[in-house]
Parts: structure tokens; sequence; C-alpha cells
């Protein structure tokens, strides 16, 4: 990744695949966002200009965080609330807590992360109750600071 | 003479020609000052009388000055010192002003003008338009290639060398044309320059919480600062617009002024509109008392050494840092729309009355109006013209071996 100043107009970033193809973002001093993709054989480059929602949203797809959910996060904006983000977690089981509740397990006492939701067998329990026993093939999805998930999948789901 | 009048006239003839040429996808500037040619042009056809009214030619002018202000004030504030210092950077922005000066300066000695006069001739030749040439890289999608920022970089290069050459020149012509004032001008001019760079820098604690209020304080300090600082140096015979631009310079130091940038911006754009307008009004069809002719070859002379100049400039660069001659004719071709440095460079030196002949006079404003029209399609069709000049060079190289 490359980034470089572009006085009066604002900052590029560009990256090059190995094959040659170069994408690159500039934001600009309008706060306006273009999208520049130059294929390695191609003449011209296609360009598209987006709204920084627009950009925030193309961005989130290409973190992948709406394709592959194990193991990823999905941050949820509101356009009411420009400061309030919040990330969500989706983590699957693991063998550790595989029948034990959520109760038992004390995730909100020693890691301080909420379970909100769990995915059963394409089925979804929503605010799950306290005596909800995980099963083999659940997948969690928690609220908390980056950290907190962090500690939770140490100490309660991968321990030791 | 009605001062609504006035506005109403210049506000309304640049509204049209403006939108014209936005229309026909053409760059702006020479339209409003097209508007300014054809206004005097009719009312002296006409005999409105309008022209020759003291106060109408005075008001657009006056309006017109603090377009240039506000130009040379937004240019100084953007104006980023660090990054021009990279070698590879320095090397461009030289060899850019190197060749294009050299080459104006020899032809306007070789038409007859002054040694002066050519030296403001090579720097309205040497100049390109920063506002074309970086609108000209959006709308044209040039962003992603290398030598985008080339360009970008040799036009804040322009800048710091436009702000010495106003300095120069001013110095050269304020006082009296005695060699002896030069250095004293000079120092009088950068002894300014400093006390405004201290001042601002020593009240920036004071100034802040200012721009953070939501009445019309903020905008009021601005112009407060901008024309107190343009009247002092009015009093001490210094150029205004050297002033602006380090005013300017100086409050990108005050973080709460980005603020009102937008604001300034808005101004500025309004009132450079009608200086554009002030200085086609000022130029006459009588070509300097030159047969047409002569006049046309003079002309197409230098509207043709400026291009070429540019695309030498360009290919120089090109091959020294992108190690490619269509590179640098590509640098070259996105170069060459000339515009609205090398009118106010003219104002500035008008601004000082010394006598500059007509014949430079009216070659300027024919050479910016052709050349930001002709610079911009250059610019537009920069790949293919970079690719068809290679092609050609190519060519001659073999047919030599």
């Amino acid at each position: 990744m490359r980034i470089s100043e572009l006085p009066e107009i604002g900052t590029k970033y560009e990256i090059e695949s190995p094959k040659g193809d170069k994408v690159a973002v500039i934001f600009l001093a309008t706060g306006e966002i273009e999208l520049y993709v130059l294929e390695a054989s191609a003449e011209k480059p296609s360009v598209t200009r987006l709204t920084s929602e627009e950009a925030r949203r193309l961005g989130s797809v290409l973190t992948g965080a709406l394709l592959t959910i194990e193991r990823e996060d999905v941050e949820v904006s509101f356009s009411e609330i420009s400061d309030l983000r919040i990330n969500i977690h989706i983590c699957p089981v693991t063998k550790y807590v595989v029948g034990k509740s959520i109760e038992d397990l004390a995730i909100r006492k020693k890691t301080g992360v909420t379970i909100i939701a769990i995915s059963r067998k394409g089925r979804s329990i929503i605010s799950p109750p306290p005596e909800t026993v995980l099963e083999e093939g659940d997948l969690i999805v928690a609220i908390g600071e980056h950290e907190q998930i962090k500690a939770c999948e140490r100490e309660i789901l991968q321990p030791g | 003479m009605d001062f609504l009048l006035v506005l109403g006239i210049v506000t309304v003839s640049c509204l049209a020609l403006g939108l014209i040429s936005k229309y026909l996808r053409q760059a702006s500037i020479p339209a409003y000052i097209i508007a300014g040619i054809l206004f005097r042009y009719s009312s002296e056809r006409l005999e409105f009388g309008l022209i020759s009214s003291y106060d109408f030619a005075q008001v657009v002018q006056g309006l017109g000055k603090i377009g240039i202000i506000l130009l040379m004030f937004y240019i100084g504030h953007e104006f980023n010192f660090r990054g021009i210092k990279e070698p590879g950077r320095f090397f461009a922005g030289c060899t850019d002003f190197g060749v294009n000066f050299i080459a104006g300066f020899s032809l306007g000695l070789l038409i007859g003008l002054s040694l002066l006069e050519a030296f403001i001739l090579a720097s309205a030749v040497y100049i390109s338009s920063s506002a074309i040439v970086i609108s000209s890289l959006i709308e044209n999608k040039r962003l992603i290639y290398p030598e985008a920022e080339t360009v970008v970089w040799l036009m804040v290069f322009e800048d710091i060398i436009l702000a010495i050459l106003l300095v120069v020149l001013t110095s050269i012509t304020s006082d009296s044309l005695a060699m002896i004032m030069i250095p004293v001008s000079l120092a009088k001019t950068l002894l300014l320059i400093v006390f405004i760079l201290v001042l601002i820098r020593g009240l920036s604690n004071f100034i802040s919480p200012l721009f953070e209020r939501d009445d019309e304080i903020p905008i009021l300090l601005i112009f407060a600062l901008i024309f107190g600082f343009s009247a002092l140096a009015h009093l001490l015979t210094v150029s205004e617009v050297i002033v602006a631009f380090f005013l300017g310079s100086a409050l990108s130091g005050v973080k709460p002024f980005k603020k009102l940038l937008g604001d300034t911006i808005s101004f500025k754009n309004l009132f450079l509109t009608i200086f554009f307008f002030s200085f086609g009004m000022m130029f006459s069809f009588e070509f300097a008392g030159l047969p047409l002719t002569e006049f046309v070859l003079a002309l197409l002379a230098l509207i043709t050494l400026s291009i070429l100049g540019k695309f030498v400039s360009g290919a120089l660069i090109g091959k020294k840092q992108h190690g490619s001659l269509e590179t640098g004719l590509r640098v070259g071709a996105y170069t060459t729309p000339r515009g609205e440095f090398s009118v106010v460079l003219l104002a500035v030196v008008l601004g000082m009355e010394m006598g500059i002949s007509e014949l430079l006079f009216s070659l300027v404003v024919a050479y910016v109006i052709f050349l930001s029209l002709i610079g911009s399609f250059i610019a537009k069709h920069g790949d293919r013209i970079g690719k068809a000049m290679t092609v050609g060079i190519n060519k001659l190289m073999t047919l030599k071996r």
C-alpha cells in the first residue's frame, strides 16, 4: 500500500496486485471518495465517485464481514447517531463450552462480553436466556469491545 | 454611475458566459475575460458611455483586486513547504522553471520588449494554471497514474516561484526604477513578511478561540486580517498580494481557521470572476499600434513556444523521474494550460503603475485566452498526444541511424 499526498486534491492510497492491476482510493478535499481500478492491460482506468457513506458500506463488504461469518466482525452504524458504532462479533462454539449454559460460563461477569443471539441449525435464538445450553455447531453472536472479545476467546472458548 | 447597475452588468454577463463555457466543457477563465472584452467593445460601439465613466472601471477593478488578494491568500494557505523539499520534486520544479522561463524571456527580447517586460512575459509563459490543470486531472481520470503526482507537485513548486517572482517584480517596479532602490524595497518586503509570520504565530493563542465562535466575528476577523495587512502593505508600498500569500500560509498553522476556509473560497471564487472581467475590460482591439498580421504572428510564435516548452520540460522530467519519455510527454501535455496566474502577475505589475507597453498587455490577454482553451484540449487528450509524439520521435531516431 502506497500513501501519497496530492496538494489541493486530497490523499491517495494505492495498491498494486502481483498481476499488475492497480487500485487507488482517493479521498478528495471535498469529502467524497474516488475509486480507481486500472487493469494491467487496460488503457484507461474505471473510476467511480462515492459518498463517505457508500464508501463505508463498500469497505465493510471488502473486509469480508458480510460474506464469511466465522470469526469475523460486523460493524453496525446508525445514520441518526453518527458517532455510535457497535461491533458485533460472531464466533463458533468450541468443545470447551459445549453442554454448558451461558450462566455457568459467566461470560458477562468474567469478560464483559454480552451474548445477544445464538444461531443454531439455521434458526436463531435472539437474546438467549442465561440458562440456555450451548450445543455443538452453534454460532455465538456477541457484542463487546475488541479487548473483551479477545479475553472471551482466550479464557472461555479456548482455555489453556 | 449606479453601483448596483455595475454589479448587475458584471455578474449577469459573467454568469451567462460562464454557463456557456461549462456547457461547451471548456475552461471558464477565458469566458470571464471575454465577458469583459465584449462589454468594453459593445459599450464603445453603442456609446453607452459606461466605460468612459471613471466610476465604472474603478469599481470593477477594486472588486477584482479583492479577488487577486483572496486567490493569493488561498494559495498561501494551501502551500506545503515540507513536501516540496523532496529531491525529485525539486529537480522537476527547477527544470520546468528553467526551460519555460528562458523560452519566454528569449522570445520577449526577440519581439522587441524591454528587459523588464521580457521578464514579465517569461513569468507569464512559465506559470501553468493550477485551477485548470488540477480540475483536468480529476475530470479526465488521471489520478491513478504516477505522473499525476509529479504534475500536482509541479503546481505547488510553481506557487512558490510565483511568490518569489512577485516579490522580485514588485521590488523592481514599486519605488522607482533606480537600481539602488531595489535592495531597499526587497528588504522592506521581506521584513513585512517576517513580521506577519511572527505576529500570527505569537497571536495564535489569542486568535484561535475567536475563530471558534458561531457569530460574525470569525469571518470579520479573516477579512480584517487580510485587508488590514493589505492596507499596511499599501502604506509601505509593498505588494498586497505577497502579503496575502504569506498571511494565508501563516494562518494555515492556526488550526481552527480550517473551519472558515470554505467561506473564504466562496468569496475568492466570486471576486476572482470579477477580476477576470475587469482584466478583459482593459483590453483594446488596437493591438498596440501593430498591424494585425504582426500581432498575430507574435502571438502564434508565443503560443507555439509555450506549448513546446512544456513538452520539453515534461520530457526531461519524465526521463529523469519515471524513466519514460512517453510519461514525460504526458506531464508536458497536462501542464500546458495557462490561466489565472499569468493574468494575476500582469495585473499586479500594472497595479504598481510602471509603464508597460500596450504590446505586452494585449499579447498576454490574447495569450491567456487561447492557451487556456488550447491547453485544456491538449491536457484532455494528453494520453494520445504523448503516445503519438513518442511514436514519432522513435521513428525519427531510427531514421537517423
